[in-house]
């Protein structure tokens, strides 16, 4: 769904900028291309216009690459937008005198959709818009001025053109832009809605994991608690131990506070939960709800070990995991005797340090990892 | 000053909603004649507030509330205050010790020999480092925490993973007595490194007394001396 909407915006975005090449395209063609050819002899040097008009073209190419490539102008516009501007100079230059603002003058109104395709998707588009569209109309008006061409049919056509173009140039642009920040809104928000439909997934996960751990455990205090009320002597050493190991299991789902545990951290409680079923009494205090992230192997080299003696463990065994940003650290200490022990630490190609130790009937297995 | 309470049984005043609890505690204490007593206990703060004892024992989850943010109130008078709770995650732990508290004990390992060990080094002052805590301590990467050496630290994540103090030892290749320093030690950096609490200042005057630490590494310790007099002038 999220990748869909971003789709249509990611087109919005191209084949509107696309669109404002078009119609540049299509303009400087069906018109400009057209005054100049029937235009001829309006102008002292025809192939200076014709120049001006390829030039034109040239930077319409530039900006078309680059819309093309990733929907934005390109990364310097100043340079572009200056050779732009100079074509109605030289056009103006190209023309007999007298045909200033007449129909051959084909420049001044045409480069406003380079201007529009140049800002196209920068920051700063209206600005630069704005201020591209004030030169060439401040160009022609300076023109006029110079060659005293102010006459009322003259400073019409003027006002019509400048003002017919400005409108349709930011008008497009306005409108696009509008068009795309609607489109890109609706992304934001699909993504939102994506992040709410997975958290809530993975709270109704972990809700459930939790019901049916603590169904667990009911179905032991009921047995054990029916077991006292048929007579069970609580002074019994094994009914104190289950005791115990009830309440342990019950004190670990209280403080249990990740709302999405990490891989590690599930693991271990994997293996907690199997190792409890073979009645081994077993203390995790809580795990704490920060692990840094860990590179390919790291997680399985820094569970292997531990995961061993915990799943040998005859009667009971601890778990611990320490962690900081550059640190992790899983120990278990168990009564297991078979667990075979290397004297010096083994070192696992992924950087984690794997270190045992005999005492007193018990194993300690830590293994640790050091970030860079 | 620490040496006075061994003279007579440490009191100790216990704040528990749990009435297994309070009765699983006064069994650890044993009856008279016993190193600790409970004085007073109560399922709320304010049940045994004005109690004169040595140790306020304080759980910190009292009928569903969590009470982290009294800690401070209740060690600014100079009380020593030991939480004991099931909620030994370790940013918990630094509140509460941050807050003043002078131990936290956890729940889930806590047995009558190592909650009466820390009750009586809490009330003689003496660093005090349950494993909960050592954990706390040594993960801490706050921006105020303390300096602590890498063997501190290790000693101190080691003392949190493994069995004993012993075996810790034995993993660091150093005698016991070594590690015990170097965990003493990182608790009275701690306490130097947070906010100053009474409390506080009576463990680092003792630490400093019994040689643990120097004067002039305990910078809040310092600059708390250089208050006393009445015209700094």
């Amino acid at each position: 769904m999220t990748e869909e909407i971003e789709q249509v915006a990611q087109r919005y975005a191209r084949f509107t900028a696309l669109g404002a090449a078009v119609i540049a395209a299509v303009w400087h063609v069906g018109y400009d291309l057209t005054v100049t050819v029937t235009g001829w002899s309006s102008f002292r040097w025809p192939w200076l216009s014709v120049a001006a008009w390829l030039v034109y073209s040239a930077v319409f190419a530039v900006a078309v690459r680059s819309l093309l490539r990733d929907s934005r102008g390109p990364a310097r516009i100043v340079e572009p937008a200056l050779v732009t501007l100079a074509l109605d100079i030289v056009v103006i230059a190209a023309l007999h005198p007298g045909q200033l603002v007449g129909i051959s003058d084909w420049a001044w109104g045409s480069v406003g959709w380079i201007g529009v395709m140049l800002v196209w998707g920068r920051p700063r588009w209206k600005a630069e818009l704005v201020a591209f569209l004030a030169a060439n109309a401040g160009i022609m008006a300076a023109a006029m001025a110079l060659t005293g061409t102010v006459d009322r049919v003259s400073i019409s056509k003027y006002l019509v053109v400048i003002s017919g173009g400005v409108t349709m140039q930011l008008g497009y642009t306005w409108g696009c832009h509008m068009l795309r920040a609607r489109a890109e809104d609706a992304v934001v928000l699909a993504r939102r809605l994506a992040a709410d439909d997975a958290l809530r997934e993975s709270a109704q996960r972990i809700h459930a994991d939790r019901l049916r751990r603590y169904a667990a455990i009911r179905d032991v205090a009921e047995d054990l608690l029916q077991r006292l009320a048929d007579g069970a002597d609580p002074g019994d050493p094994r009914v104190r131990a289950d005791c115990t190991a009830g309440a342990l299991r019950l004190r670990r789902l209280i403080t249990e506070r990740e709302d999405v545990p990490d891989r590690l951290v599930s693991t271990l409680r994997e293996r907690i939960e199997a190792a409890e079923r073979r009645k081994v009494m077993v203390t995790a205090p809580p795990f704490g709800h920060y692990l840094p992230g860990l590179p390919d192997g790291v997680r399985e080299d820094l569970l292997r070990a531990p995961v061993r003696a915990l799943d040998g463990a005859r009667s009971r065994a601890r778990v611990t995991v320490s962690a900081m940003s550059t640190m992790v650290s899983v120990a278990v200490v168990a009564d297991n005797d078979d667990l075979p022990i290397s004297a010096t630490p083994v070192r696992e190609p992924s950087g984690v340090v794997v270190t045992y130790q005999r005492q007193g009937g018990e194993v300690w297995v830590n293994s640790i990892w050091q970030g860079p | 000053m620490g040496q006075q309470h061994l003279a007579r049984p440490v009191t100790v005043a216990l704040v528990e909603d749990h009435q297994v609890v309070v009765d699983g505690v006064r069994s650890w204490f044993g009856p008279p004649p016993s190193p600790v007593e409970l004085a007073a206990q109560g399922p709320t703060i304010e049940s045994v507030l004005g109690v004169e004892a040595d140790v306020l024992l304080l759980d910190l989850n009292l009928n569903g509330t969590m009470v982290i943010d009294r800690v401070a109130e209740l060690c600014q008078g100079g009380q020593r205050v030991i939480v004991f709770s099931e909620h030994e995650e370790p940013e918990t732990v630094r509140a509460v010790l941050d807050a003043g508290a002078s131990a936290f004990i956890g729940k889930g390992r806590a047995t009558r020999e190592s909650c009466v060990e820390t009750i009586l080094e809490v009330a003689a002052d003496r660093p005090s480092v349950t494993p909960p805590m050592a954990q706390a301590i040594a993960t801490d990467e706050g921006p105020h925490r303390p300096q602590l050496s890498d063997k501190e630290r290790a000693a101190l994540l080691f003392w949190f993973q493994s069995m004993s103090k012993a075996s810790v030892a034995a993993r660091m290749g150093i005698k016991e007595r070594t590690v015990r320093q170097y965990i003493d030690r990182a608790r009275v950096k701690y306490a130097a490194a947070g906010r100053p609490a009474p409390t506080k200042e009576k463990l680092l005057i003792c630490a400093i007394q019994d040689g643990l630490i120097q004067p002039d590494e305990v910078t809040v310790y310092t600059s708390l001396a250089a208050q006393s007099p009445p015209d700094r002038g």
